[in-house]
C-alpha cells in the first residue's frame, strides 16, 4: 500500500523504513543533536497551502517519532530543518538524489541548525534520507 | 551573511545567494570562528583568493580573503590562487581533516586525512597552485575544518 507524500500515513511509513535501515542505525548511533525536520514548501497546486514538514525524533540510530505538521511547528520544534519544493523531495526519494551534492546545488537548504555538527555526521544523515526510498510512496504529481 | 563579536566579517555576495556550495563554506567559515578562536589568527593572515568547485554537483564558487574578511560569490571570480576540484562528498570530508593539536597541520594519522590523501593520490580531489600557495591551503585546511 503506498502513502501519499506528504502526510501521517507517510511520516508513520517513513518511520519505520528508518528503523528497517541497518545502515542508518550503524551511521546514525552517535547522534544525540536532536529532531530533524524535513520541510516542504507551500505549492498550493497539489494543495499544500503553507509549508508543511515531517519532522522525525531520532536519537542513537534509531527514530522514535515521526509526526506530520506545518513547517512552522516543526522548524520551532526541531534542532536542524532541512527545506526545499516538492519536486526536489519527489527526485530525492524517487531517485536517491545525493542530499550533499543537492545541498551545494541549492536544491534543498539548511534553514536551521549547527552545520559543523551536520558535517560530522554526513553518512547518518545520507541513510536518513535513503530511508525514504523504502516507503511506498504515492506523490501529489 | 554574519557579524562576529570582533571586527571579522564573512559576506555572501549576492550573486552566491542560491549557491548551496558557497552558502555551505560561507555558514561553516562563520560557525568556526565563532566557536573556535584559536582560528581567527589564520582566517586574519588569508590573503587572495581561492575557488572551490563541486565538479559532480556542477556547482563553483570563489572565496576571496582581504584579512580578518571574506567574499564568498558563485562561480570562479578572477583569478584565484588555489582552486579546489573535488566531488561533494569530498569537499565535504574536507572539513573533517583532523588537525595535529597545537601544531595545527593535518594529522596523517586521522581516518579523513588518510582518506583525502588517497583521493587526492588518484586525482579525485585536486588542489591547484597548492605547491606555490602551501601557507594559504594550511591556513584554509585549519579554517574549515570542524576538528
Amino acid at each position: 500500500m503506498s502513502h501519499l507524500f506528504p502526510s501521517d500515513a507517510w511520516a508513520s511509513a517513513y518511520q519505520n523504513a528508518v528503523n528497517q535501515n541497518p545502515l542508518y542505525k550503524s551511521a546514525g548511533k552517535d547522534w544525540t543533536h536532536g529532531k530533524v525536520a524535513l520541510v516542504v514548501k507551500a505549492d498550493p497546486s497539489i494543495d499544500i497551502e503553507q509549508d508543511m514538514a515531517v519532522l522525525l525524533d531520532v536519537n542513537a540510530g534509531s527514530c522514535n517519532a515521526a509526526s506530520y505538521q506545518t513547517g512552522e511547528q516543526a522548524r520551532a520544534d526541531a534542532a536542524f530543518a532541512v527545506e526545499g519544493p516538492y519536486d526536489n523531495w519527489k527526485q530525492l526519494i524517487v531517485e536517491n538524489l545525493d542530499p550533499i551534492k543537492a545541498l551545494m546545488q541549492g536544491r534543498f537548504k539548511l534553514t536551521k541548525g549547527h552545520l559543523p555538527t551536520l558535517i560530522r555526521y554526513v553518512e547518518s544523515s545520507k541513510q536518513l534520507l535513503a530511508s525514504a526510498q523504502n516507503v511506498a510512496t504515492e506523490f501529489r504529481r | 551573511m554574519g557579524m562576529l563579536d570582533y571586527t571579522a566579517r564573512v559576506e555572501i555576495d549576492a550573486s552566491a545567494e542560491e549557491n548551496g556550495l558557497a552558502l555551505m563554506v560561507g555558514g561553516l567559515i562563520l560557525q568556526n570562528l565563532q566557536e573556535h578562536p584559536s582560528k581567527r589568527d589564520d582566517f586574519a593572515r588569508l590573503r587572495g583568493r581561492v575557488a572551490i568547485v563541486a565538479e559532480d554537483a556542477g556547482v563553483a564558487m570563489t572565496l576571496a580573503f582581504q584579512g580578518n574578511m571574506v567574499t564568498v560569490s558563485d562561480g570562479i571570480v578572477g583569478v584565484p590562487a588555489v582552486t579546489v576540484r573535488a566531488r561533494s562528498e569530498d569537499i565535504v570530508q574536507l572539513s573533517l581533516l583532523e588537525l595535529i593539536p597545537r601544531v595545527g597541520l593535518p594529522n596523517p594519522l586521522g581516518a579523513a586525512t588518510r582518506e583525502i590523501f588517497l583521493k587526492s593520490q588518484a586525482g579525485h580531489v585536486r588542489v591547484y597552485g597548492a605547491l606555490l600557495h602551501i601557507p594559504t591551503v594550511l591556513r584554509l585546511s585549519r579554517l574549515l575544518s570542524v576538528n
